[in-house]
């Protein structure tokens, strides 16, 4: 009874999700194909690892606008540690990757230790960040990567690219930890009462740090998966990605004011997204055209859930 | 004469501004309201009492048309009616006093009078001056004339903003007005002074539903009393024709004998120790001693220290000074896990916001605070969570569908039980009970008052806090009063009386003299 009502947003979506798949290889021959769709799934894979930490730091009624921010910081890091400061590559990826989960932790800190509410803290440090990022960088790119480190963003593994192993086996465990585990019952019990689960013994305040880093720790992996795939670090890479991942996470059924949503809702809202833009790209639709689709998804969703709330009552 | 109009009107169905034949209502299959007839007289206050979860809350509803029945008829002044919103309701002349006001804090006080029906002026613009006018007179009307207007509701007490919804009913031109245990969040003085403006309305012609569980308002106030007993009607009569223990035995379907259980067994050891402990400047040198087995009352005013004295033990607001020891062993309580790892449990006062976690299940609730215990491996064991709700279910007598009924659709008393079957399912030694019985009705009340005797009687060490004396004095073994953040008394079983426990709650210390 409760996996009924729990999966009925995410049923919904699943239908809406196959439907748009069948209309859009309908209007397109180049849509429905293996090689597209898996090519469209290494283009989901950087918002995709930023969503499913969103979605935890969401349903705990929070927001962290920063993760775009964290993205081009950290890409910027790796660049600067390997080329103006001479690290072997490996070495300045691992840096580069605490940096940014420090980030995501600093993050924290600020929401936890000094109740700013996450829509300030984060607002802050999407600032900070990216200027930071622009600061370090000096407006220059780098380039030259060995061959080796192109794998995470361009590889394979038996078929499939290498990062939609790596987003399926991290869509894997977050749901898993969400739905089954303690520390999931912790998430869903702050984000809908933080007080009485306070009240209850929940470590609150340590269940957000640990969200929130987590989602420093996404971005910083999407960021060297992104520069992988593109060869080259910018200090504007990830600019409005948080929106792009929010909206997944949002579509996929999770309640902005916190306590509610599922990694699988995440996870098809993601996809419909991607097949949005990419179905409707191929058919001839415009850039433009495209957000507009994607916006009245979002919407239509969105009433469509609350449709069902209200029928659910209390 | 008056009455005999009254009862010529009645017969034919005519000029009653409410009436309610044979009503019925249901959700997901249980019937919350079975064929129930209700009825107002202009001028009559009709108490309406029953058990949580008798369907008192629900008819209200209906009534203020936010539920659509299901069967059986509304009508207003004899004329069959359907109220599609409470919109609809208001029209008809019926407006409601919830037990959560709906005001906007930050809109004065004459602004939340006439919201939604501003007076305006040829132009079109907000009449202020007639807007402030006719809120003065209606203050003035309910005795209220101290209210200032002018000032936002924000910054005004739960008895203050209670008296300006009666005046937005009333602006409203309602003709029955309906009180949902308008006195449950009330001092004492402004519980008479609410009866006060009660007696006006009635004189009035205003017709007032009147919720409550409060026996001596319902005698001093009502003139007829309708009692729903498991959403049936189980009886409707003039107030001069019942006394207390009828009205109890119409409640719950059976006389309760007595109203708190006698102690059992005796004191063991002392579990838990405070030496000059304090939070802040909150609360300043406490110092007591709970035995294994005991019901310690902690009696006061509301603001006395009570409550801080329960959070700083229960780690929500760390002691800053002083020691609390348990079993004789210095204790370091920064967290509520830490008290609940140590055999601390608290059920507070606040069940909404602090207790429960309302939008979630039964059995996710009673697990939160059991997650360790619950949890195999690396995951939570559902089996085991609602194995465990199903469990308390029975034990506690929750009247519910099953472990997976969303908290926030039982009743009050049965609310409770949950919050108290998740925190007995820690196995605590030590209970804090903050106002266990708030809000809940006498036969919710007397089970919880037994449960509290079995668990002492079966070593349990219970510091109890409420605002009720009867309560306070017929449950403690011991009670100790505050006032001022410190314990300014203890009185043992023999002495403590209503006189001498009240005199000291009430009276005014300097720091000094409490010092």
């Amino acid at each position: 009874m409760t996996a009924a009502k729990l999966f009925r947003h995410e049923t919904i979506l699943a239908a809406l999700t196959v439907i748009a798949m069948i209309v859009l290889a309908s209007l397109s021959d180049k849509f429905f194909t293996a090689e597209n769709l898996l090519n469209q799934g290494r283009l989901m894979a950087e918002v995709g690892l930023i969503s499913l930490a969103m979605t935890f730091v969401i349903v705990t009624g929070g927001i962290d606008l920063s993760v775009g921010s964290i993205l081009g910081l950290t890409a910027i890091l790796l660049g600067v540690f390997w080329k103006n400061l001479g690290l072997p590559l490996p070495a300045a990826i691992l840096l580069a990757m605490v940096c940014g989960t420090f980030a995501g932790f600093v993050n924290g800190l600020i929401i936890t230790r000094f109740s700013v509410p996450p829509l300030i803290a984060t607002l802050a440090t999407l600032a900070l960040y990216r200027g930071l990022a622009e600061g370090i960088s000096e407006a220059r790119s780098v380039r030259g990567y060995p061959e080796w480190f192109f794998f995470f963003g361009q590889g394979e593994v038996l078929g499939v690219p290498f990062q939609l192993w790596v987003l399926g086996i991290a869509t894997a465990i977050a749901a898993v930890i969400l739905g089954l585990t303690p520390f999931g019952r912790a998430t869903y019990a702050t984000g809908a009462n933080e007080v009485a689960a306070r009240f209850s013994g929940i470590r609150v305040n340590a269940a957000k740090l640990w969200i929130y880093t987590a989602s420093g720790f996404c971005a910083a992996l999407a960021a060297v998966i992104f520069v992988s795939r593109v060869t080259t670090t910018r200090s504007d890479m990830g600019t409005g990605l948080e929106l792009d991942a929010i909206t997944a996470v949002v579509l996929g059924g999770t309640s902005i004011f916190g306590g509610r949503g599922t990694i699988i809702g995440t996870a098809l809202g993601l996809i419909l997204i991607q097949a949005l833009k990419n179905g409707l790209a191929l058919s001839g639709v415009k850039g433009d055209g495209t957000i507009v689709v994607i916006g009245l998804v979002l919407i239509g969703a969105i009433l469509v859930g609350a449709l069902f709330d209200r029928n659910r009552g209390g | 004469m008056r009455a005999d109009e009254i009862g010529a009107a009645a017969a034919v169905g005519a000029a009653l501004p409410i009436e309610l034949r044979g009503i019925s209502k249901s959700f997901a299959g249980i019937t919350v309201v079975n064929s129930v007839s209700f009825d107002m007289r202009p001028g009559e206050v009709h108490a309406l009492m029953g058990e949580n979860g008798a369907g008192k809350s629900t008819l209200i509803k209906i009534m203020a048309g936010l539920y659509q029945p299901d069967a059986g008829e509304i009508l207003v002044n004899g004329n069959a009616v359907r109220f599609a919103s409470p919109k609809e309701a208001h029209a008809a002349g019926i407006a409601t006093v919830h037990q959560e006001l709906l005001l906007f804090p930050e809109l004065t006080v004459a602004e939340n009078i006439f919201l939604g029906q501003t007076p305006k002026t040829a132009l079109g613009t907000i009449d202020w001056t007639a807007m402030r006018r006719r809120a003065r007179q209606l203050l003035e009307e309910l005795d209220s004339g101290d209210l200032d207007i002018d000032q936002k509701v924000v910054h005004l007490s739960v008895g203050n903003r209670q008296r300006i919804e009666i005046a937005r009913a009333l602006a409203q031109d309602a003709r029955v007005l309906i009180m949902d245990e308008p006195t449950a969040a009330l001092a004492e003085q402004d519980v008479q002074r609410l009866m006060s403006i009660v007696r006006r309305l009635r004189k009035r012609g205003v017709a007032i539903v009147y919720v409550s569980h409060r026996m001596p308002e319902i005698f001093a106030l009502a003139d007829r009393v309708t009692v729903l007993r498991d959403g049936n009607l189980a009886g409707a009569k003039p107030v001069p024709e019942v006394d207390e223990p009828t009205l109890v035995s119409m409640m719950v379907g059976r006389s309760i004998d007595r109203l708190y259980p006698a102690k059992q067994g005796k004191d063991g050891d002392t579990i838990l120790e405070l030496a000059g402990v304090a939070h802040r400047s909150v609360v300043q040198d406490i110092s007591f001693k709970l035995h294994r087995g005991e019901i310690l009352g902690l009696a006061g005013l509301v603001g006395s220290g009570r409550t801080e004295t329960a959070l700083t033990i229960f780690g929500v607001t760390p002691a800053t000074a002083g020691q609390i020891l348990i079993d004789g062993k210095p204790a370091i309580i920064a967290s509520p896990g830490q008290a609940r790892d140590l055999g601390i449990a608290y059920v507070p006062e606040d069940r909404a916001h602090q207790g429960l976690i309302r939008p979630q299940t039964i059995e996710d609730n009673i697990a939160l605070a059991n997650l360790r215990r619950l949890t195999r491996g690396l995951f939570v064991d559902a089996a085991k969570v609602a194995a465990e709700a199903r469990g308390a279910i029975a034990r506690f007598g929750i009247r519910a569908r099953g472990p997976e009924q969303p908290v926030r659709q039982l009743s009050g008393g049965n609310q409770q039980k949950v919050v108290l079957a998740k925190w007995l399912a820690t196995n605590p030694r030590i209970l804090i009970m903050d106002e266990p019985t708030r809000g809940i009705d006498v036969g919710a009340k007397a089970e919880i008052h037994q449960l509290m005797r079995k668990l002492a009687g079966e070593g349990m060490a219970i510091l109890m806090i409420s605002s009720e004396l009867p309560e306070v004095l017929g449950m403690s073994d011991r009670v100790l009063v505050m006032n001022g953040g410190r314990i300014v008394g203890q009185f043992d079983k023999e002495h403590a009386t209503a006189e001498a426990v009240g005199t000291v709650m009430t009276r005014s210390y300097t720091r000094e003299q409490a010092a």
